[in-house]
């Protein structure tokens, strides 16, 4: 076997291997540069971007648990503008694939980030932030909950942005929910080209000592190698139930994780928190792909999705 | 340029009850580091913990970098555990480091406890290039938590020792044996300890028209910038506004620049 295709197509996002980072935990791809070359992945995903600067929640914001931990940054990012201005640049330069996550105050706002995202040259695919447990805007209230958490507003917020952008949209879901399959169905009737899945499980931790929570924010998001069994079954559930691609992402931390949500039906996959831990884990993943093709005579990583036998 | 390496942990001793000193093999980080600058530490394969710790870099050499920590948790006793000849882990150097004036100017160095960790290594570059050994004020709780006061004397420095018990040197805390060292507006004063001991030097220095650092410490995910986990309020725009990331923008700031009072709510 000489060589073997690991590009995969993502609602019309190509890659030329089926890694990308998680958003957020990757900042806007030119502070991990110095570990290795950030445009040998699929894709950079940047951290969620909002319209305005936005400052975050206080500190503290991060208590470490078995397996993983908690944030609750509140979307801290440097806003669109400085964005193109100051970030941009370096992934082009790089020629970087671009998922330029994003994250607005209503659908309005995210028609107008993936559309002004679109104009400038941005992005190459748009990933819809719907899950974030750590910021309360009011427009996304939704009569409780987060935006994910329920289908007819994924639906409404999703063709806002459909409507505003001939970009792949990716719909980023939250694992808060009783049913992944129906925000995601919601997703995928709404237009959405791919659905992302997971972002953070909510949670909460407590000081005994000083009986207060660890984080300001009271409750924050759960990742880690802790939630990946979670993430690997919403994976499952979704790629059964939709024709749209699936990227999956939830506690990846190495090849053999990442083959598992390729084998439930992921036709990409996203490298979180583990970065924290290990900056080349992303790339480490790449690289094992294609060996583990060998290993088992594949010539076509797409061959694996959803390849689980059951 | 930061680097993640498996290092050879070179000496690793005891230096008082529950704090150890370890020297590092780590050519890359050491050519690059700087006073002030600190490391990620991955304690041990697998998940628990899983994440890195944050430790100074206490002291550079040719090929090795020093770090001085104290036991206090999960991380730090598996740290405990490592063998002489074992190998760690290791990210960086990371952060920005102390600013060193130009010129010679009289330092005041102000370490509490294992905040002391950061400053043997400020003091040998104060001395290479400004040519004047810092003053220090090394407090601790009691005498058996001095540390580093050798090191710091063969460096030429005059050493004030300051115990909260009186075991010690000055009875009191480092605040108030810095005001009897009289720092005023030629002197530049870099503090490193619990937050309270920062906060009160830099209200010592703001009196005095000092010029004032110190290097803070947060809870960290990445240690590089990436999570905004780490952030402290700031009175000035950073690149992210007045959440100034520690591990980036830090850990050493102008003590000026922090808004203490963000403090008073944790
Ligand atoms: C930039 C920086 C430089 C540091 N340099 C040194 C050093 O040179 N020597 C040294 O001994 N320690 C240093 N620390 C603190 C050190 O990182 C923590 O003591 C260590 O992470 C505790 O790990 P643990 O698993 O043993 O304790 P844990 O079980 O995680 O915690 C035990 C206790 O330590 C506190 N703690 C945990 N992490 C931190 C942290 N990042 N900052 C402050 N308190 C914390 C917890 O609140 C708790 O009370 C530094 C921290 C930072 C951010
Ligand atoms: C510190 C941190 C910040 C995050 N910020 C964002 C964000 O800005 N936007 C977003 O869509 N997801 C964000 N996430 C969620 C991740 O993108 C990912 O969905 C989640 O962490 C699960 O993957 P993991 O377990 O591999 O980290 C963040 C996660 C972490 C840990
Ligand atoms: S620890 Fe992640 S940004 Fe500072």
């Amino acid at each position: 076997m000489t060589s073997v295709n690991l590009q995969v197509n993502v609602g019309g996002l190509l890659m030329k291997n089926p890694v990308t980072v998680a958003s957020g935990t990757f900042g806007y791809g030119a502070e991990y540069a110095d570990y290795f070359d950030v445009s040998q992945l699929g894709a950079v995903t940047v951290k969620s971007l909002s319209l305005e600067p936005r400052a975050g929640n206080p500190p503290p914001r991060i208590v470490e648990t078995p397996a993983g931990m908690l944030n609750a940054i509140g979307l801290q990012n440097v806003g669109l503008d400085t964005y193109l201005k100051e970030k941009l640049p370096y992934l082009r330069e790089q020629k970087c694939v671009i998922i330029a996550n994003i994250y607005g105050n209503g659908p309005d706002e995210y028609a107008v980030l993936a559309r002004r995202l679109e104009d400038a040259g941005g992005a190459d695919a748009i990933e819809m932030n719907l899950s974030c447990p750590n910021v309360h805007d009011p427009q996304n209230a939704c009569g409780g909950g987060l935006v994910a958490q329920h289908p007819d507003q994924v639906a409404r917020y999703t063709e806002a942005v459909k409507q505003a952008t001939r970009l792949p949209v990716f719909v980023k879901l939250s694992p808060n929910v009783t049913d992944i399959v129906a925000p995601a169905r919601a997703a995928e009737e709404a237009g959405a080209d791919a659905v992302a899945l997971i972002n953070t499980l909510i949670g909460m931790a407590i000081d005994p000592e000083t009986q207060r929570p660890l984080l300001s924010n009271i409750v924050g998001g759960l990742s880690g190698p802790a939630i990946r069994p979670v993430a690997v079954k919403m994976v499952w559930d979704a790629a059964r139930a939709l024709r749209i691609p699936v990227l999956g992402m939830g506690g990846i931390a190495c090849t053999e994780d990442a083959i598992q949500f390729l084998l439930a039906g992921a036709r990409a996959v996203a490298v979180g928190c583990a970065s924290f831990r290990r900056p080349d884990a992303a790339i480490n993943i790449v690289r094992g792909m294609e060996a583990y093709c060998r290993k088992h005579k594949i010539d076509d990583i797409n061959t694996l999705v959803g390849a689980v036998k059951v | 340029m930061a680097h993640v390496r498996d290092c050879e942990i070179i000496t690793h001793r005891e230096i008082a009850p529950d704090h150890r000193r370890m020297v590092l093999h780590a050519p890359e980080i050491a050519v690059e580091a700087r006073a002030g600058q600190f490391c990620m530490l991955e304690v041990r394969e697998g998940f628990c913990p899983f994440l890195r710790r944050p430790m100074s870099i206490e002291r550079i050499f040719d090929d090795s970098v020093s770090i001085l920590y104290k036991i206090v948790g999960q991380g730090t006793r598996l740290l405990a555990g490592l063998q002489t000849g074992s190998v760690l882990n290791v990210q960086g150097p990371l952060g920005n480091g102390f600013p060193i004036p130009a010129e010679e100017v009289r330092a005041i160095l102000v370490g509490g406890g294992i905040g002391v960790a950061p400053l043997p290594g400020l003091a040998e570059t104060l001395v290479a290039r400004t040519g004047l050994a810092p003053e220090v004020v090394l407090a601790a709780r009691t005498e058996a938590h001095l540390l580093c006061e050798q090191e710091l004397s063969q460096m030429g420095c005059p050493v004030t020792l300051a115990t909260d018990d009186g075991s010690a040197g000055f009875h009191g805390f480092a605040d108030k044996c810095l005001r009897r060292l009289e720092p005023d507006a030629d002197t530049v004063v870099y503090s490193c300890g619990p937050t309270v001991m920062m906060r009160a030097v830099h209200t010592v220095c703001v009196e005095a028209g000092a010029r004032c650092y110190a290097s803070l410490e947060a809870e960290m995910a990445c240690g590089d910038g990436v999570c905004m986990g780490c952030v402290v309020e700031t009175n000035t725009e950073h690149e992210f506004g007045k959440m100034a990331r520690v591990c980036r923008e830090g850990p050493v700031f102008d003590t000026r620049d922090i808004r203490w009072s963000a403090y008073d709510v944790r």
